[in-house]
């Protein structure tokens, strides 16, 4: 295998990390270029080139690269700052303004300056059509070709980029739909074409038109960025195959991601899931909570034995129905401002000082008091040490900041509004995480945490003791964790029929014959994809009801209860799902359960990079010891000294006790005196409870084998 | 006990965590749709004497009733409460809102002594009385409307008090409310589990004192914000049309409000009398109204715990239509919120105008029942996206078009086109916003929503209530009025007919025309200074007529 490089465009940063490479995974960081994120793609591997073989040229370096896997966030901001194509909906008569109500909903009841979303699509570019399916698909009214005719003329005086087809009942019968794709595609050849039952044939008409309203919005910048991206790429010399990461966690080519641009909403974070729970299976476990904090947000999610999926997301308060990973995000990060609300109470974010001037403590201007200033305060960062020493922090910056705005207005010492500040940022993000825990079912006490992003490991102790989470993980690519999640993950399309019936009045041949459907239109996506037979695998879902419900409950059904065309079988996988989620189920009173969809998933599996271990070389870690500093202990609330580590010189076997703090080049960890530390295989540092060295066990059997 | 400033805002925070908490468990495991689907309850954490320390209220007109029935309960049993009972309460006469809204109270003991309150109080889909439901327009007394359930303990230290339950459930007809009073139970025990994890972390002394000092934090909030009215009493007047019993009755709100430096008390001494039929008010309903409407003219971010309403007052006399003496029916009263807002809003618009907004539209809701006869089934249509209509405008913002009556402030959604055709007969012909409906102004009123269908069963049973088929919207400052609400059909055989506000249509055929309009919001400001790019922006869309544009905007 050659080399294969993830790379995560984020806001400040773009992310490199690069696998193949011998044993070492190097990571790398430069620059994002916003205006054309592909700049800052090229320039990345250029610098990479140039570290990794100084004597080769650069066509060499990149000839050699087998598969670069690319997370965008081109379709996140053009939906976040408002920059998408100037799109038309043609949508069933009557019912136009679906996309703009959102069903109704304020989302701050008691805000009256609370203003609804600018439509994706302005209301005179909603074009009504008429023609009318039933609920079961049979036709009521035929098609009216005039009223698709004058919205194509529309479409063609206002020149829009692109076009959106959604007719009510169309999930029943895609044949209306179709006639008016046909028409639009002959007339307007140029134009981005969306049909939502080709992109998510299933029921629910807002959350289908929304979707695919977002899929034509975002469809046209995607595009052109790929063309960028992928002609810079060839003339640099790449002949390797190019993936492009999506909102499931898995990766599309790039020719199906120009169809379904959609599918990359949330490309960005969607790495991390997957690369937290690798960390996660060295400790024998495929149960963890990822989390990565950056400069302006704390991302959450949770994986049991692959990263959890919601189908009901969200972004920039628009509906996406299509699968997705379950990220929690909210706005705490390094940067996030510390101040006091109009009662007197601190509060951290979600205003962000952002990369510019940033935290006080960098320097460049900032006056107001982020979590990273309270970090230094607190003795977490070493301002000669930040950034591996790259940078220099201004303490007494920080220090006036939080004295101006947090400790004298409180009547506290400056370390105590620092301390304040590092609370209340880490009760936030416990509460971030209570979001994709407790309140989707799960117990945070029974998952590994995984610590990403750079400011991640800091926090990541009080937030384990808030949560009660016994054991926590800081993997060695801890600051890049979606890259090097990126290189990880598979092919993935996700199809969906909306077939309402009965349970225990389900067709199987009709259901066979959906699930045909699917798995055709996936092996044909696959096959575009060069994925050998033997290299695919399905997985089929329902969502289902209990007859009278009004939500869905989505769950895997495993093959040979299709096969074996067993009822009780997907029933009682049904029960035991809702079980889970809310506390009961009606197994008992023999309530009737209602299909509402039938998903289908096609994987492709693709190589994975393999990682050796490292040996182990016994508990002592003294030769990391740099030195003893001051340090912030939240368990006792006061400052005492603590040892300082090089991460980079500790090996693995290797233990420290709590309170201690690790520096790397890219992170700093704080191990709190109710934790201590082991250094694993992976180089990850495994943090574990005191007094539980039991979960840790995997890693000390090493220990035991002779060297 | 000293207060630590870091661990207040902690508390704080965790208490609106558990009680966001409890409210997701009510969502995912209620089963009638005006709980899961409209969120028509509220969840709420209180001390032991039943003060309010948070509450999640996708509701907020049935919000603040849970504290005073708290404070009743603890009085009523006095020593006689005990870890693991369970208390059920809906009696409007002991501070209930609604006979439909059955709350559930559960002490939290910690060190064997009582410390908190879990409470939750949802919309249920049924209580007995005369009328499926619980909306009887020929109810004169309680007994016609509902079952009362004054406090009741239905778990006695841990122990299910079966006999009291299968009495309770013997009165009420849909077996869907004995499975969402168990959520209820279910989402209080959820409330439990996290406010023990909280106290075993900081103690008994430490909740005590910080709990004090966040009262006392949020007063000064909302004593800010009184201050920054000024003083002086300011009156103002809502109407109420038609009781359900007594054809052109007219009924008036009235309030004088007192502003006296950092406190406000709201006086409805001189409201009209009660009526003799089911539009009447209970104390906590009003006095709900009364906070949700003072609630969106303050800081939007105050917590909601008993700081926040200790500096108002409220007084109305028992026997005006706001708070009917026993043993009045009751059941309409959540919906005189939009005339008692429009009171206070009349009275404030003129000393805080930066803060009041013009008139929102007021609720018209139907509701239907019939057999499908494609599936054999019954079903039950709660109308919820034809009774949306606009908000008011505010200087500086148009009003929000689509949200709906202002007690539930964009709270309770639409049901979903698909999900309607999948969930009842009838075939939507139409749902879309009502050109012109938005009172005009500088800035506009929310926009209206025509709705039409063809209801697709036989004996149909349409229930009509509501109101704002008379006066519409009101504007403020210049600002025009939003169009009136009506709801019409059209039989097969081309008879036109208009239901009263109040209203019940039995034997409704197939293949009858639903017709219903629901009006806009009342703008703001001379609508000759809106923005000449939005008014062009608008007439383009559609939303505002040339004509309009020309006459009104002065286009």
């Amino acid at each position: 295998m050659g080399l294969k490089i993830g790379i995560d465009v984020g806001g400040t940063f773009t992310d490199f990390i690069v696998a193949g490479h011998g044993l070492d995974t190097p990571i790398h960081k430069v620059l994002s270029t916003p205006h054309d994120p592909s700049v800052a793609v090229l320039t990345g591997l250029q610098e990479i080139a140039q570290i990794l073989q100084p004597q080769a040229d650069f066509g060499q370096f990149i000839g050699a690269v087998d598969t670069i896997v690319h997370g965008t966030t081109v379709t996140t901001n053009a939906t976040l700052t408002r920059t998408g194509a100037r799109s038309a909906l043609l949508t069933t008569k009557g019912l136009r303004d679906a996309l703009e109500m959102r069903r109704g909903i304020r989302e701050r009841q008691y805000d009256n300056r609370y203003t609804n979303v600018t439509p994706l699509v302005p209301r005179y570019l909603r074009q009504g059509i008429g023609g009318r399916l039933d609920r079961n698909g049979a036709e009521i009214e035929p098609l009216d070709l005039d009223d698709i005719r004058a919205a194509v003329a529309l479409c063609k005086e206002e020149k829009v980029e692109a076009v959106s087809i959604c007719f009510m009942n169309a999930f029943a019968n895609p044949v209306h739909e179709r006639t008016a794709a046909e028409f639009v595609r002959r007339e307007l050849p140029e134009a981005f074409l969306t049909v939502s039952t080709d992109l998510l044939p299933s029921i629910r008409f807002y959350e289908r038109v929304s979707t695919t309203a977002l899929n034509s919005y975002v469809g046209p910048k995607l595009n052109r960025y790929l063309d960028q991206l992928v002609n810079r790429l060839r003339a640099a010399g790449f002949r390797g195959v190019l993936l492009i990461m999506q909102s499931n966690g898995g990766v599309i080519s790039p020719q199906l991601a120009r169809e379904k641009a959609a599918l990359t909403l949330l490309s960005g974070p969607a790495g991390g899931p997957a690369a937290g729970l690798y960390f996660a299976r060295a400790l024998n476990t495929d149960r963890c909570i990822t989390t990565d904090m950056g400069g302006t947000s704390f991302e959450a999610s949770v994986a049991i034995g692959s990263p959890v999926t919601v189908n009901d997301g969200e972004i920039a308060r628009h509906k996406i129905a299509l699968p997705m990973l379950d990220i929690h995000t909210i706005g705490a990060g390094g940067g996030s401002l510390g101040w006091l609300d109009e009662g007197g109470l601190l509060r951290v974010g979600p205003q962000s000082a952002g990369a510019d001037p940033g935290p006080a403590c960098y320097g460049k201007g900032g006056t107001l008091p982020t979590t990273t200033d309270a970090n230094l305060v607190l003795g977490y960062l070493d301002p000669e040490y930040f950034a591996g020493g790259r940078m220099q922090l201004n303490v007494e910056a920080a220090r006036r900041a939080i004295a101006d705005h947090i400790a004298r207005p409180m009547g506290l010492s400056v370390e105590e509004a620092a301390a304040g500040m590092y609370r209340i940022a880490c009760n936030n993000m416990a509460q971030g995480v209570r979001e994709v825990t407790i309140k989707r079912g799960f117990d945070p006490r029974e998952f590994v945490y995984v610590a990403g992003g750079g400011a991640g490991p800091m926090h990541s102790c009080l937030i384990c003791n808030e949560l009660e989470i016994p054991l926590q993980v800081v993997p060695p690519s801890a600051s890049v964790l979606c890259a090097f999640g990126m290189l990880l993950s598979e092919l993935q399309h996700d199809f969906v029929r909306t077939f309402v019936t009965r349970l225990d009045a389900l067709d199987w041949a009709r259901l066979a014959d959906l699930l045909g459907e699917m798995r055709l239109e996936g092996d044909r996506m696959l096959e575009e994809e060069r994925v050998a037979v033997v290299q695919r695998r399905y997985r089929v879902r329902f969502d289902c009801r209990y007859v009278k419900q009004y939500h869905e409950v989505s769950f895997e059904v495993p093959a040979q209860a299709i096969e074996a065309r067993d009822r009780q079988a997907v029933a009682s996988a049904f029960h035991v799902e809702h079980n889970r989620l809310y506390g009961y189920s009606l197994e008992a009173e023999g309530a009737p359960i209602e299909v509402i969809n039938v998903r289908l998933q096609a994987i492709g599996a693709i190589e994975r990079p393999t990682y050796a271990l490292e040996r182990h070389s016994g508990g002592d870690a003294r030769h990391a010891l740099k030195g003893r500093r001051t340090v912030y202990l939240p368990e006792s609330a006061s400052f005492q000294p603590a040892a300082v580590y090089d991460g980079h010189r500790l090996r693995c076997g290797n233990r420290i006790e709590g309170p201690a703090v690790i520096e790397t080049v890219t992170t700093a960890v704080f191990v709190s005196g109710s934790f201590d530390c082991l250094m694993d295989g992976h180089r990850s540092l495994t943090l574990y409870r005191k007094g539980r060295e039991d979960l840790v066990e995997s890693c000390l059997e090493r220990e035991r084998v002779p060297a | 006990m000293t207060i630590d400033p870091i661990l207040l805002s902690v508390y704080a925070r965790t208490f609106r965590s558990i009680t966001d908490e409890m409210s997701i468990s009510m969502q995912q495991t209620t089963r009638s749709p005006i709980l899961c689907e409209a969120k028509d309850y509220v969840t709420g954490l209180y001390d032991a004497e039943g003060r309010m320390l948070e509450q999640t209220e996708n509701l907020p007109i049935l919000a603040f009733s849970l504290a005073p029935v708290c404070k009743y309960i603890r009085s009523y049993f006095g020593d006689d409460i005990h870890p693991g009972d369970v208390i059920f309460h809906n009696d409007v006469f002991s501070f209930g809102n609604q006979n439909n809204d059955v709350a559930v109270y559960r002490p939290i003991f910690f060190e064997d002594e009582l410390v908190a309150w879990t409470a939750v109080k949802g919309h249920q889909a049924d209580i007995g009385g005369a009328v499926a439901g619980g909306y009887n327009p020929n109810a004169i007394e309680v007994w016609q409307e509902a079952l009362r359930i004054p406090p009741v303990k239905i778990y006695e230290r841990g122990k299910l008090r079966k006999d009291v339950w299968d009495l309770i459930f013997a009165n009420i007809r849909f077996d869907i409310v004995q499975h969402d009073m168990k959520a209820e139970i279910g989402a209080c025990r959820v409330g439990e589990r996290r406010m023990l994890s909280l106290l075993q972390k900081y103690g008994r002394a430490s909740f005590e004192a910080h709990k004090e000092a966040l009262f006392e934090a949020t007063q000064r909030m909302m004593e800010s914000e009184i201050a920054a009215i000024p003083d002086g009493s300011y009156q103002g007047e809502g109407r109420v049309y038609y009781d359900g019993r007594h054809a052109g009755s007219i009924f008036t709100i009235r309030v004088s409000i007192t502003v006296d430096g950092k406190r406000i008390k709201f006086d409805y001494s001189d409201t009209d009398p009660q009526t003799n039929g089911f539009v009447n008010g209970t104390f906590t309903s009003s006095a709900s109204a009364t906070i949700l409407t003072l609630l969106q003219m303050v800081n939007p971010d105050i917590p909601h715990n008993e700081g926040m309403v200790a500096p108002i007052e409220i007084v109305i006399p028992e026997g005006t239509i706001l708070n009917a003496a026993y043993p009045k029916a009751t059941t309409f009263g959540n919906h005189l919120c939009p005339p008692n807002a429009e009171a206070i809003q009349r009275a404030l618009a003129p000393v805080m105008p930066d803060r009041v907004t013009a008139g929102w539209n007021n609720l018209l809701c139907s509701l239907t029942t019939g057999i499908d006869p494609q599936k054999q089934e019954k079903y039950v249509d709660i109308g919820f996206m034809g009774l949306k209509g606009g908000s008011g405008a505010l200087r500086g913002t148009d009003g929000y078009d689509h949200i709906g009556m202002i007690d539930a402030s964009g709270g309770v959604l639409d049901q979903d086109y698909e999900m309607f055709e999948q969930q009842t007969p009838h075939r939507l012909i139409r749902h879309e916003y009502l050109t012109d409906s938005a009172g005009p102004g500088q800035w506009r009123g929310g926009l209206g929503v025509e709705t039409m269908f063809e209801i697709g069963s036989d004996d149909t049973q349409v229930v009509i209530f509501g109101d704002g088929d008379f006066e519409p919207a009101f504007g403020l400052f210049g600002g025009g009025n939003g169009m009136l609400n009506f709801i019409r059909l059209t039989y097969p055989d081309g008879r036109v007919v208009t239901p009263r506000n109040k209203d019940l249509l039995a034997g409704v055929p197939r293949g009858t025309h639903y017709h219903q309009q629901a009006g806009g919001g009342g703008g703001y400001g001379d609508p000759k200074l809106r923005s000449r790019a939005k008014l062009k922006e608008e007439v383009r869309d559609g939303l505002i007529s040339a004509a309009a544009a020309t006459k009104l905007y002065g286009a």
